[in-house]
């Protein structure tokens, strides 16, 4: 019984907020200040998703940029984090590479992305990219790689050789047993960590917001700039607010079980 | 991989000993040894943030792993029911971290947010949350925690369901206590997951950045600057490069440290219960 209020109460507390979100994003403007306003507003209007949405179509921009940057982050990330996981567990490189390679990965994950950020614009600035997708895609692949890579990593380690070592014996070679035996046996582990990527993506803000000013802008960046917009348009907050939030939260309730094995993986075994 | 991020990373180390403010130049002035450091350490500002920075790293760190933990023993188990709340209780972590802070922005507005409403409503009184510089310290603490509990919950849950239940059953059978069997069994026995936890959490909300610019943007006055807030300030808005670097190159070796000590605790206690 207290088991169960506990629960609900826990429940509370962390849904709680996206229903204050989503009613906020359909609240009349004028019912925000309104000493009796309730809980639940009284009208619901859907003008402030036609602000957000309506005049020059930045916002539209905005969600193309977040959507094909970390769809373009997710896959490169796989495509460049499964083969090297690959590598690392099964090639014998002299003076103990494969260990220092791994552990080169995972530092990524323990330093202060801040600290790139400022020579990262830098180098971007001399290159001429910066406001470019590719700068923000390529500073997403640098970040997620790591993760792929350890994810695999410890998927591969677990995995019986005998299956390559008799593909070897019929003259199968690495990558031919990269494509046709390890890939499709790796399905589970390549899907937490798309996944994992992809909110990763979405979701980033420091490096997007240090290289993207305004042609490559993404949603997390666009409302991070309403703090010091004049006066404070929560209305219009909250629908920008909900049209980041309401995918990755319906994309987490259907890829769940994806999600948590990628979280839990490296950290119980480990 | 390792141009995108260890050539930029090699790059602010060597900035860091050079003196360079873009606003007054393009390219990178004179080298000034450990000047910036020393004045990184001397500036009332940096050091206002670090204390921040720590204090909100091992607050949010404790108040989450409590409450994972805690919600990991309650909701262990595979019963569908049990599984659909783990779920639902994991959509905190998943949103983005600019969002979580717009969210609670909201919801602990002064004057207009449901939070101060309810207290209202039961004649309670109404805290200026983000508005007084030591309450929004521990506002924001508050709401890293809640973001990150899920995933000390997720982890812990899978620890927990790892564990091997004849062990548990044994002690039941031989009259233990429900307490007394999570402080002498499950608790030593999830104690290496338990650290690697800790250390993520703590290394990760030393980085805190993000849930600052869309809740205080550091305020009131500078009570709420985190150092990755600090040092974004510094480097990316005013362009005082070389003094940016420094500073986040101290952040830097407070993570790598942290992180270090708990990997060697962690083996130890390893070490320990290989032995017994």
């Amino acid at each position: 019984m207290i088991r169960a209020l506990v629960i609900a109460l826990a429940l509370a507390v962390s849904l709680g907020p996206f229903v204050v979100l989503l009613l906020n994003s359909v609240r009349p403007t004028d019912a925000f200040l309104a000493p009796d306003a309730g809980f639940f507003p009284a009208q619901i209007t859907w003008d402030h998703y036609r602000a957000v949405f309506g005049g020059d179509g930045e916002t539209f921009r905005f969600l193309a940029n977040s959507v094909v940057i970390a769809a373009a982050t997710t896959i490169l990330a796989l495509a460049l984090g499964a083969p090297a996981a690959y590598a690392l567990a099964r090639l014998r490189l002299p003076f103990r590479l494969s260990l220092i390679f791994a552990l080169a990965f995972l530092v990524v994950r323990f330093y202060p992305k801040i600290t790139v950020a400022l020579p990262y614009y830098l180098i971007m600035r001399d290159l001429g990219w910066l406001d470019t997708h590719l700068a923000v895609i390529l500073a997403h692949v640098s970040i997620t790689v790591p993760f792929v890579v350890w994810l695999m990593l410890g998927f591969l380690e677990e995995l019986p050789k005998e299956i390559e070592q008799s593909a070897m014996m019929d003259g199968c070679g690495a990558w031919g047993r990269f494509f046709r035996i390890i890939l499709p046996l790796s399905a589970p582990a390549l899907g937490a960590a798309a996944v994992l990527t992809a909110f990763t993506s979405w979701n980033e803000f420091l490096m997007a917001s240090t290289v993207a000013s305004d042609v490559a802008k993404t949603l997390p960046v666009r409302i991070s700039a309403f703090i010091t917009d004049k006066g404070t348009l929560w209305g219009n907050m909250a629908a920008m607010g909900s049209v980041i939030v309401l995918p990755v939260a319906l994309f987490a309730l259907l890829t769940q079980r994806y999600l948590v094995r990628g979280l839990t993986a490296g950290a119980v075994k480990g | 991989m390792g141009a995108v991020q260890f050539w930029p990373l090699a790059q602010s180390l060597v900035v860091s000993f050079h003196d360079w403010t873009l606003a007054r130049s393009p390219v990178m002035g004179r080298w000034v040894g450990l000047d910036n450091y020393a004045r990184v350490l001397g500036d009332g500002q940096f050091l206002g943030a670090f204390s921040f920075t720590l204090s909100l790293a091992i607050g949010s760190t404790v108040v989450s792993l409590i409450a994972g933990f805690a919600l990991a023993l309650l909701t262990v188990g595979e019963d569908w029911r049990l599984r659909s709340v783990r779920t639902l209780l994991l959509l905190p972590m998943v949103i983005a971290p600019v969002a979580v802070g717009t969210v609670w922005r909201m919801i602990l507005a002064a004057r207009i947010g449901p939070l101060n409403a309810g207290l209202d409503a039961v004649g309670l009184p109404q805290p200026n949350w983000l508005g007084d510089p030591l309450l929004a310290q521990i506002t924001l603490t508050l709401i890293d925690a809640w973001q990150w509990t899920p995933f000390v919950m997720i982890v812990m849950a899978a620890a927990l369901a790892s564990l091997p239940a004849e062990v548990i059953r044994a002690a039941r059978m031989d009259g233990a206590s429900g307490p007394l069997i999570l402080r002498r069994i499950v608790l030593p026995m999830v104690l290496p997951v338990l650290l690697l936890v800790a250390m993520f959490r703590l290394v990760d909300a030393l980085m805190t950045l993000d849930i600052v610019f869309t809740t205080t943007g550091g305020g009131p006055g500078f009570s709420t600057q985190t150092l990755g807030y600090w040092i974004y300030v510094q480097g990316l808005r005013y362009f005082n490069i070389s003094y940016a670097a420094a500073a986040s190159w101290v952040l830097l070796a407070m993570c790598l440290a942290t992180a270090g000590a708990f990997l060697v605790w962690r083996r130890r206690v390893m070490r320990w219960q290989d032995l017994h």
